[in-house]
């Protein structure tokens, strides 16, 4: 249906927000597809900061499954237009 | 009906896998080869958790090495934070009893599966999963987090070992109660407030629910006549993960699975394919093992089948070589 494709070639805004003692990125909004999953974020943090594991949450909250789409994150946790993802290099909220 | 929920809410925790491991050929370094180990899994567990049975079992087969316990089904890693009886109602689309599984200590398949540090890798997964699902329902996952140490530890024993008393003592403080069940007030209308209600009364009743729901889509390219001839899967691209809360509106019409099911996927439910009469593109619903009618209410599967952590997980087999109207 055309009411399909906004969606489904959507772009989500992923703001990133440095926790604890997580280094801060030069750059920390990026646009993302929407039919990505979440373990794409996941892999770029880990190669944005060199790291082979970190804890990535979502509006200080949770730590979604990588498995999940971006879209639906947006749609069920996103705000003012963006989805925040929270990252720390040790577990923030446990 | 209080009691026919809590026997259908103990049928599911009761519910369990009948499982048969065996070891990868790969580590076998005995003759003969270990016998493969029977087991019964919890539908509500995690693979990983079995680990405490099948080490001793497997152990004296092993090569040198450090052990990581992963399984695979019929090649395709399992993903060890979807819990056991969902794996089974999505994998086997006929199921099988036992269900032959392989397990592997070596070689874990770091570029498939996310890391697996055993039990305390599986009860991080499960209470954020819990408070994803406490975020969708109240739009904060504040109640789980601000839960007790020791609450937490004793909620997330409950689900390792199946304790439901002890569960639904310690998740009604997280006052995740979501719904009420219409088919009770149908049976007990007496039950129901009264219709005489004024403005403020109204607003506040007219309140929707979320509901979480993770389903898992399988699209089957191929016609198929018969269940057992749906090939595995060799992938996990070849399921969707789709993650929609459903919104109930609790002053609204009855409101049925079929409902349910229709504002996930609506681009499954196009008017013409619904014309095209029963034999539409959904093939299979399966929840918590069960083919449950399309026509029953949704709150009432909410309340039964949800799993521990809140989510309703759903499997939907359908064919479509394509969304309709793409």
């Amino acid at each position: 249906m055309a009411s399909d494709s906004p969606i489904a070639s959507r772009k989500v805004v992923v703001h990133l927000r440095a926790t604890g003692d997580a280094p801060i990125l030069k750059q920390a909004k990026f646009k993302i597809a929407g039919t990505d999953r979440f373990s794409k974020v996941i892999d770029f943090l880990c190669r944005q900061l060199h790291r082979e594991t970190l804890f990535v949450y979502v509006n200080s909250a949770f730590s979604p499954s990588p498995d999940e789409l971006v879209n639906d994150l947006y749609d069920n946790f996103g705000f003012d237009g963006k989805l925040v993802v929270n990252y720390a290099c040790s577990m923030a909220w446990g | 009906m209080q009691g026919g929920e809590k026997e259908a809410q103990r049928y599911v925790w009761d519910g369990a896998i009948p499982l048969q491991v065996h070891l990868h050929d790969s580590e076998v370094t005995t003759l003969p080869p270990p016998p493969p180990a029977l087991i019964l899994a919890p539908r509500i567990g995690y693979l990983p958790l079995l680990s405490s049975q099948l080490k001793p079992f497997f152990s004296g087969a092993l090569p040198p090495g450090v052990d990581t316990i992963w399984f695979d089904y019929k090649g395709l890693p399992l993903k060890w934070y979807i819990s056991t009886g969902v794996l089974f109602d999505l994998l086997c689309a006929e199921p099988e009893r036992p269900w032959n599984l392989t397990v592997h200590f070596r070689g874990y398949p770091g570029n498939i599966l996310i890391p697996c540090d055993g039990e305390d890798s599986v009860k991080w997964s499960y209470i954020n999963s819990l408070k994803e699902a406490a975020y969708i329902i109240h739009g904060s996952s504040k109640n789980v987090m601000n839960m007790s140490q020791p609450d937490q530890v004793e909620l997330w024993r409950s689900v390792m070992n199946g304790k439901l008393e002890t569960y639904n003592r310690i998740s009604s403080k997280l006052k995740l109660g979501i719904i009420e069940d219409d088919f009770s007030d149908k049976v007990n209308p007496s039950l129901k407030a009264p219709h005489t209600v004024n403005e403020t009364e109204a607003t506040t009743t007219l309140k929707t629910s979320r509901i979480p729901v993770r389903l898992y889509l399988c699209n089957t390219n191929q016609d198929f006549e018969n269940l057992e001839t749906v090939p595995p899967f060799e992938t996990w691209d070849q399921i969707s993960y789709i993650n929609r809360p459903v919104e109930l509106n609790k002053e609204g019409k009855y409101f049925t699975l079929y409902d349910a099911i229709k504002s996930i996927l609506p681009e499954f439910f196009h008017p013409a394919a619904e014309e095209e009469g029963k034999d539409g593109v959904i093939k299979l619903v399966r929840i918590q093992g069960i083919e449950p009618k399309m026509e029953i209410p949704f709150s009432w599967v909410v309340n039964n089948l949800m799993n521990p952590d809140y989510f309703l997980h759903i499997c939907v087999y359908i064919n479509a070589g394509r969304p309709m109207g793409t």
